[in-house]
């Protein structure tokens, strides 16, 4: 077995799962509302159940958005001019034999997926709240409805991307999530800049 | 079987409120406490229970200081319905063959979301938080009767017909133009007046809210072409570039 090195800990992945599992449950139930699915309505047990869960799991979302600051705010936040090369270069997933500028512990896509999905989830998020605990209230109603769905837009354009990025299109990837190491080799090629912080550090 | 409506006329309207009272006994709703406030107005609002109600408008003028409005107030059945637009449950909202906006509290999940779309803010919720407004008694409808308001007026103030036949006999009794004609798609309560809507409580323009037509017609749409969209990039990407593997980087 080749040399592990930590990338996540327990608790990021346990919190990565439940902020994955109440957003894709979000989006499938607000889809169900969004374009009035009875197929989506039966599977979450009639409208009104629906209604419910999509309303508590917006809690659930936002304790896990709130904790995820913790894991991965700092990171994300630390930009150089290695970022703007990685976004001249698209991050070399325009190519087949990409050339990616050295990276942190988190690479500049990863970073401004973090930074938008930590803003638009926030904007949802209370957005979420106004609709549901100030219902009648027509002006609080009206411009929450539309945060509401322009959040839910952007997310629904900016989650499957991650989703892909973080699978079958970075192979090795994945693990994070599951056992939260990976290969020593993998991490000095991906993130060399994080390793070399490592190295120093011990 | 074409799209129906009521044609108000408030200066027939004689205040007797029978239509208030005739609604309340075909729809069972009960009656509401009020108080005394010192108008003829009685209840001062649509409530859960009130599902048409006239208005009273006083507007005393030099020549005329006792000139009295009365107004049936009540759910306009639009042609382009807010209400409908925006609500998210499923056959909570529907359209009856005559253009009828009717309900059904089962499928109504209590969300209020109606009340943002109603540009005439008619919505009201009962007790278990479902929605409750003028249906224009679409099971009379249904049965060729014609509504318990239109029914029992005994001056004419509120009649029920074929709608284009309503904007007919108006246009040829001198209304050039009925209120609620031309918006919102042509609403199913048509008011002939004689001066500015303004003066009988109503916008001169109602309007669903800008937000919620853009959220219809743009955000809506996007919603599933932007997923769509990205699934599909991704697919073609991992089919064109693919992977980013190791052993690839040298």
């Amino acid at each position: 077995m080749a040399e592990m090195v930590r990338k996540a800990s327990a608790f990021e992945i346990f919190n990565h799962w439940v902020l994955a599992i109440s957003c894709l449950l979000l989006a499938l139930s607000g889809y169900g509302f969004l374009f009035k699915l009875e197929g989506i309505t039966a599977l979450f047990g009639g409208a009104n159940a629906m209604k419910d869960i999509h309303n508590y799991l917006g809690i659930v979302f936002t304790l896990s958005l709130f904790l995820s600051i913790f894991n991965w705010l700092k990171d994300a936040l630390s930009f150089d001019s290695d970022d703007i090369k990685w976004i001249a270069c698209a991050g070399g997933y325009l190519s087949k034999h990409p050339k990616v500028p050295p990276m942190g512990k988190l690479n500049t896509g990863q970073k401004l997926y973090y930074l938008a999905l930590l803003a638009f989830g926030i904007a949802i998020a209370i957005s979420g709240f106004v609709i549901w605990l100030m219902p009648g209230q027509r002006n609080y109603i009206i411009l929450s409805h539309l945060v509401h769905n322009i959040s839910f837009v952007v997310l629904m354009i900016a989650v499957p991307v991650h989703i892909y990025l973080a699978t079958i299109a970075n192979p090795g990837t994945f693990r994070i999530m599951v056992y939260g190491t990976v290969p020593y080799k993998w991490a000095a090629k991906r993130h060399p800049k994080w390793i070399q912080e490592l190295s120093h550090g011990k | 079987m074409g799209r129906k409506a009521l044609l108000i006329s408030p200066e027939l309207c004689i205040g007797c409120r029978a239509c208030q009272v005739a609604c309340k006994s075909w729809q069972q709703l009960p009656a509401d406490k009020t108080k005394n406030t010192g108008s003829y107005e009685n209840p001062g609002d649509l409530t859960p229970n009130l599902y048409n109600k006239i208005r009273f408008v006083e507007v005393p003028s030099q020549e005329n200081p006792v000139r009295w409005l009365f107004v049936s107030q009540r759910c306009m059945h639009c042609d382009d319905a807010g209400c409908m637009k925006i609500c998210p449950a499923p056959g909570a909202l529907y359209k009856t063959k005559e253009g009828i906006v009717a309900f059904n509290k089962d499928k109504c999940i209590g969300c209020k979301l109606c009340v943002a779309g109603c540009p005439f803010d008619v919505p009201r919720y009962d007790e278990k938080g479902k929605i409750s407004k003028c249906n224009l008694c679409e099971d009379r409808v249904a049965e060729n009767m014609i509504p318990a308001c239109a029914k029992t007026c005994p001056t004419g103030s509120i009649k029920y017909g074929d709608w284009d036949e309503m904007v007919a006999s108006s246009k040829k009794a001198g209304y050039e133009k009925l209120y609620g004609q031309m918006d919102l798609g042509g609403l199913g309560v048509l008011y002939a007046f004689k001066d500015t809507p303004k003066l009988y409580g109503l916008n001169e323009r109602p309007q669903i809210p800008e937000s919620i037509v853009f959220w219809h017609n743009v955000l809506k749409p996007l919603a599933y072409i932007g997923l769509g969209g990205v699934v599909a990039a991704s697919a073609l990407h991992y089919l064109l570039i693919g992977p980013h593997k190791e052993e690839e980087e040298v």
